[in-house]
């Protein structure tokens, strides 16, 4: 009878899928345990092309004022969307951001957002770090001029929407649309919920039921968090922090942040708002035994007149074996939401979270110094041209410069050097298409800035350059967006962005020994 | 058979033609201080706490315009049509344009000073013209505590002491703040103007533009029932003391008088949703 039933479903299955052959794979599915998501996906449905064009965006440093920082940046996949290592997450120019940053998952379910709920929406929410200060610094209105005279953005905002409109609503929706599909459920809790064939080890059992006794009043149900604000008496020592208080002004929010999930806890240490705590050991300590009083604590946390939750040693231990369920390593190495995506470049997947910042990437090779030698050599033709105001003479040393580097023996570097060629290339190559391909010294103007950076990361990551180099920085270049340029000495007057109508303006704000 | 199709036309003409007996009214905003007109940066200005100061920079929402009958029915502009961002650097867009006014006559207007607590809870696609945040409503949104700022005021004066990292003596009034979603209380500083139109009745003539005069003076800001001192409160945001200074302005608008008729399309139009 079983089989029969199975044939008919099956069959039923096929009929269905003849007709639904064109539809692709759903692009969110509402886990089977878990409640219904809070976003209201009617109003804006899911497509491929809006997932992948909110992916572009999630990752482009062009959402920051100076180009350097990506929502990635601070959201990165390995550490579950947070930032990895950071107990406050940094912006550009290394501006420290009050808080930690939160981790990006079931974002679906989430009635606001951010540590104090200041945000009612998931759609409105990129506004936020893109026009913070200590954040991207930019403007929203900047970010969508930037889009529009992109050469990428207009065609992948027509697949999206159906005309190469960019605006607002399509902007943030696109980036919602990308962030909703980051749903994590396959933990081996949720394989064990859903009966997928996952069983408990006994400690495990016995640390499930202690999280369900004495921390489910907050962390509860299947997403581990009632989306609500409470203070859970973290120390108050330099603590300017109001957190919830700033939103309502209200006394009794003094102090009270988001609860946050429980999920994917070993990739986002570290912990709290602030991320004070390094390890999971350090937080249950802190429930146990250092939960302090204040007007706000939460009434949970100060039963008796005993404050903290009582925990032996054996009960944390029990506990954190629990809280390992819950982590979803297929959520946190699932391509669909990586920067480089292993089905197209799968040497490059495994230093998609790379810090750039912090590795060696020296390179001896001949072959790939006398490439970036030669690459500067066009480099300096250029600038001479913008000097000069000659379209035709920057065109045709961009044109080299792009020829060079384009063809770059990328045999001759190591799979992590290829990895950062690549990520900067593309970038570089963008700004380098673009001065060759008119002889407009004020486009030409636009991109240089860029071009500068890009060439500069490269050099400075590799250490090639056979002179010292110097960094500059005109913030009145390029309409006031700002703009870097490169000398070989740190005398040589003119600036390339203005050239003839030199306003003095720009500093040295790097230098590169040889 | 024909006949009656002709007559069936023939009156879904006659009714179209009869529900298009309306007209169209321009609120033009003068914004002053006091009995002085405004003039941003050049004049200065005295407040009630004896501070000099000028303006550098005014904006401020006008949304939900009714407009009053004589038995106290109100005519409802339709909403989507009724959001206007007054910027005092852009004159055009002084004046805010109603169309589709039925005829008749009119004793007074009640609108929001700033915007709604439905629309600023509203989704990203109803957030159009004045209320684009990526657009031309880019100064007056809070992106860290979802909501718009609906009055904006800034500028200097010499009494504001330059302390911690104040380096220059601006006062910044960014006043908003519309209640919050669900529970999740914020403040609640939305406030409706209500004028009245005084013994002039207005008539709203079939395809007239009838242009209302209205003056919005922002020295009430610091001259209300709480008297504001720039030095001690250069700014206000979104603060408690916000509160204060939405009470002070919620009387700012008064009635001026109508201004010189104009044909129904011959007027510039303020910052609308389209």
């Amino acid at each position: 009878m079983k089989t029969k039933i199975g044939l008919v479903v099956s069959a039923l299955g096929f009929f269905l899928l003849s007709f639904c052959s064109t539809e692709d794979p759903k692009l969110f599915e509402k886990p089977g345990n878990f409640p219904a998501p809070v976003y209201k996906l009617g109003e804006n449905p899911l497509t491929p092309a809006g997932v992948a064009l909110g992916k572009v965006l999630f990752y482009d440093a062009l959402l920051s004022k100076d180009n350097t920082v990506s929502c990635g940046s601070c959201h990165q996949q390995s550490a579950g969307f947070t930032q990895h290592g950071h107990a406050l997450s940094h912006g550009i120019n290394d501006l420290l951001t009050k808080r930690n940053s939160m981790p990006l998952f079931n974002l679906a379910w989430s009635p606001d957002f951010g540590w104090d709920g200041g945000v009612h929406h998931l759609d409105l929410f990129a506004i936020s770090p893109l026009q913070n200060p200590a954040e991207m610094a930019e403007t929203l209105p900047n970010v969508l001029e930037k889009l529009r005279y992109s050469k990428t953005y207009p065609p992948l905002f027509e697949k999206a929407f159906g005309t190469d409109e960019i605006n607002t609503e399509r902007f943030l929706k696109s980036l919602s649309q990308f962030m909703l599909t980051m749903v994590s459920a396959n933990s081996r809790y949720d394989k064990f919920m859903r009966n997928e064939g996952e069983t408990l080890t006994e400690t495990e059992r016995e640390g499930m039921s202690l999280v369900e006794k004495k921390c489910s009043s907050c962390h509860s149900g299947v997403l581990f968090s009632d989306f609500k604000f409470h203070n859970n008496g973290l120390k108050a020592a330099s603590n300017t922090d109001v957190g919830r208080y700033d939103i309502t002004l209200l006394d009794e929010d003094r102090y009270k942040f988001k609860v946050p999930s429980l999920r994917n806890l070993t990739a986002t240490a570290p912990y709290m708002h602030d991320g004070r705590f390094g390890t999971l050991e350090e937080v249950l300590d802190h429930y146990a035994s250092g939960v302090e009083k204040s007007p706000t604590l939460d009434p949970l946390l100060n039963a008796n007149g005993q404050p903290g939750i009582s925990l032996t040693t054996d009960e944390k231990t029990k506990i954190i074996a629990f809280l390992k369920m819950l982590n979803d390593e297929a959520f946190l190495k699932d391509d669909r939401f990586s920067e480089f995506e292993m089905r197209e470049n799968p040497e490059m997947a495994q230093f998609a979270n790379t810090d750039w910042d912090k590795v060696d990437l020296t390179t001896q090779n001949p072959i790939v110094k006398n490439a970036l030698s030669k690459a500067l050599g066009y480099y300096w033709g250029i600038k001479k041209g913008l000097m000069a105001e000659n379209g035709a003479e920057v065109s045709g040393s961009a044109k080299l410069l792009l020829n060079i580097l384009e063809n770059l023996d990328r045999t001759q570097l190591t799979p992590m050097q290829k990895a950062f060629y690549h990520k900067v290339y593309q970038d570089l190559g963008f700004d380098i298409e673009h001065v060759s391909e008119t002889q407009s010294v004020s486009h030409q103007r636009d991109h240089f800035g860029d071009l500068s950076k890009n060439l500069f990361r490269l050099i400075k990551a590799f250490k090639t350059n056979e002179k010292a180099l110097y960094y500059h920085f005109c913030p009145k270049a390029a309409s006031n967006l700002g703009g870097y340029w490169l000398t070989e000495t740190s005398e040589e007057k003119g600036n390339p962005f203005f050239g003839k109508n030199d306003k003095k303006c720009g500093e040295i704000i790097h230098y590169m020994p040889k | 058979m024909k006949n009656f199709l002709f007559l069936a036309v023939f009156t879904l003409l006659n009714i179209a033609a009869s529900a298009q007996k309306t007209g169209s009214i321009t609120l033009h905003f003068d914004n002053a201080v006091g009995n002085e007109a405004l003039v941003l940066k050049g004049k200065q200005y005295t407040n009630a706490s004896g501070e000099q100061f000028n303006v550098t920079f005014l904006q401020y929402y006008v949304s939900n315009i009714r407009l009053v009958r004589k038995d106290g029915s109100e005519y409802v502009v339709p909403q989507d049509q009724s959001y206007f961002l007054i910027r005092e650097q852009l004159p055009e867009t002084r004046n805010a344009v109603l169309n589709n006014i039925p005829k008749g006559d009119y004793t007074g207007i009640r609108f929001v000073i700033g915007v709604d607590s439905l629309r600023s809870a509203s989704e990203i696609s109803q957030r159009k013209g004045c209320l684009d945040v990526g657009g031309d409503g880019k100064d007056m949104y809070w992106a860290w505590n979802s909501g718009y700022i609906f009055v904006k005021m800034e500028g200097t004066s010499p009494q504001i002491p330059l302390t911690g990292n104040r380096k220059e003596p601006i006062f910044l009034y960014h006043i908003g703040l519309f209640g919050g979603m669900g529970d999740k209380k914020t403040l609640n500083n939305i406030k409706v103007a209500t004028l009245s139109f005084g013994k002039e009745k207005v008539k709203i003539k079939t395809d007239k533009n009838t242009v209302i005069g209205i003056k919005t003076d922002v020295s009430k800001l610091f001259n209300g029932p709480t008297t504001v001192s720039l030095a001690t409160t250069p700014t206000v945001m979104a603060g408690p003391f916000s509160a204060k200074i939405a009470d002070n302005y919620a009387d700012m608008f008064s009635y001026t008088g109508l201004k010189k008729e104009a044909a129904a399309s011959d007027t510039k139009i303020a910052l609308g949703m389209k």
